[in-house]
């Protein structure tokens, strides 16, 4: 889509900055989640959510992509070279989707509380004046909406189980959820793009998050445990994050010259 | 999970095609296996819709069957659905939806479909309504479960450059170089 002069907002330093660090943030979250995701592959408690969550995983991974692209139409980057090049310090993912993929519950209870965030804020991010990122959170949304119904599909019937399901269910929002309050902390340098209409206003994606996921998951028995404060968040990672880097990064940093997979 | 009972997929290509009988997904429920079947069937190329049966709620009979005289239950009147398959050539397909019938019984229903469809096929599957669960066809449904497959690229095995090919098509390729 062409853009005339007159219609493309003029972009600052600052909004431009807030504008890379929220792409970058975007697919950081998408792509390691995917990794974890992808890791069930070939071990899924059933060939059907195997092929399920290798489609989920391939998906974010395409979002990963759209968002590096964006972030690559601001400041000229490489989406390869910050994908396989970067060390853990400099990713920017909420440590909740670093976090090992402990078994199914954990994985789809992770699953459901991202996909629900990421369906508001891509929501509220279609009516964004910058035009390629309301045109990209349109594309995105549309898959996200199907990874949020199965999953929540899931968690559900995992909460209503038997005894075993509704206790791993209860323990992984125990864990996962103030890693999940990860997700709604505003970034440092984007209240005026916020303002200026550019990106949305995490504290409004958070309030509505935060009705939906607890309107459902206490809907189905589970309880939302009280806080405490964790040391990390998108600059200061937990150790998962290092070995899992090792691993989604080896293969292209012992190949740094390959050109033809 | 393998004690999961199995769903029986059926998948719609576009508006004013048949639903067809394309394979079998294990789910929970009917809903779960619609998910599933998603994700199996429906994930590339594009489809509009789906439906799911628990294959133990389907009667099926191939013509050998027929021909030895075995027949389906005489009772439990509905409304049935009536699934055919008619060649062995297309072997990703495994019966089309020929029609909905009212009837007294399966095997009412099974005579009424040899007089109205032919008495050629190879497999009838008789599907009782009541045991149909369908994908909700509302345009956000179409939207996020299948719209998104019409925009991806389908590749052949073939073309990832992977299998079949050989290496020195590979050397060629880098020596190339023009990927920048």
């Amino acid at each position: 889509m062409t853009e005339t002069a007159l219609t493309r907002p003029i972009l600052t330093e600052a909004v431009k900055l807030a504008l890379i660090a929220r792409f970058t943030a975007l697919a950081d979250d998408e792509m390691i989640l995917s990794h974890r995701v992808a890791e069930w592959t070939g071990h899924a408690p059933l060939l059907e959510e195997d092929i399920a969550l290798a489609n989920i995983a391939q998906d974010e991974l395409g979002h990963a992509t759209l968002w590096l692209g964006l972030r690559a139409a601001l400041d000229g980057s490489n989406a390869d070279a910050l994908a396989y090049h970067r060390d853990a310090a400099e990713f920017r993912n909420v440590p909740l989707t670093e976090l090992p993929k402990g078994d199914w519950a954990v994985t789809m209870v992770r699953q459901y509380l991202f996909d629900a965030w990421e369906v508001l804020w891509l929501d509220a991010a279609r009516q964004s004046s910058y035009v390629p990122l309301a045109e990209a959170a349109t594309q995105a949304l549309r898959e996200e909406k199907f990874h949020l119904q199965h999953t929540a599909l899931w968690v559900e019937r995992l909460a209503l189980g038997t005894p075993e399901s509704t206790r791993r269910t209860q323990d992984a929002l125990t864990q996962l959820w103030p890693y999940a309050l990860g997700l709604g902390e505003p970034l440092p340098t984007e209240a005026d793009a916020v303002a200026a209409g550019l990106l949305p206003d995490v504290a409004d994606v958070q309030t509505r998050w935060q009705r939906l996921v607890r309107g459902h998951l206490e809907g189905v028995g589970l309880s939302f445990p009280t806080l405490s404060p964790l040391p990390y968040n998108r600059q200061q990672h937990t150790e998962h994050l290092v070995p899992l880097l090792a691993d989604f990064q080896r293969v292209a940093r012992e190949f740094p010259e390959s050109r033809v997979w | 999970m393998s004690e999961l009972p199995r769903w029986e997929v059926f998948k719609q290509d576009g508006p004013g095609k048949v639903h067809q009988a394309v394979g079998s997904v294990h789910a929970g429920d009917g809903q779960h296996a619609l998910f599933t079947a998603r994700s199996v069937f429906a994930r590339r190329p594009a489809a509009v819709s789906l439906w799911v049966a628990r294959a133990d709620q389907i009667y099926a009979l191939t013509k050998q069957e027929l021909d030895a005289g075995k027949g389906l239950p005489q009772g439990g009147s509905g409304s049935f659905h009536i699934f055919g398959k008619k060649t062995n050539r297309r072997s990703m397909v495994l019966g089309d939806h020929l029609g909905t019938l009212d009837a007294g019984s399966p095997q009412d229903a099974l005579d009424a479909a040899r007089l109205q469809f032919g008495d050629e096929l190879l497999v009838w599957w008789i599907v009782p309504d009541s045991a149909l669960v369908r994908s909700v066809d509302s345009a956000e449904t179409v939207e996020s479960w299948f719209a998104p497959a019409k925009d991806k690229t389908y590749k052949q095995q073939s073309s990832y450059g992977v299998v079949g090919q050989h290496a020195s098509a590979h050397k060629k390729a880098a020596r190339g170089g023009d990927h920048d």
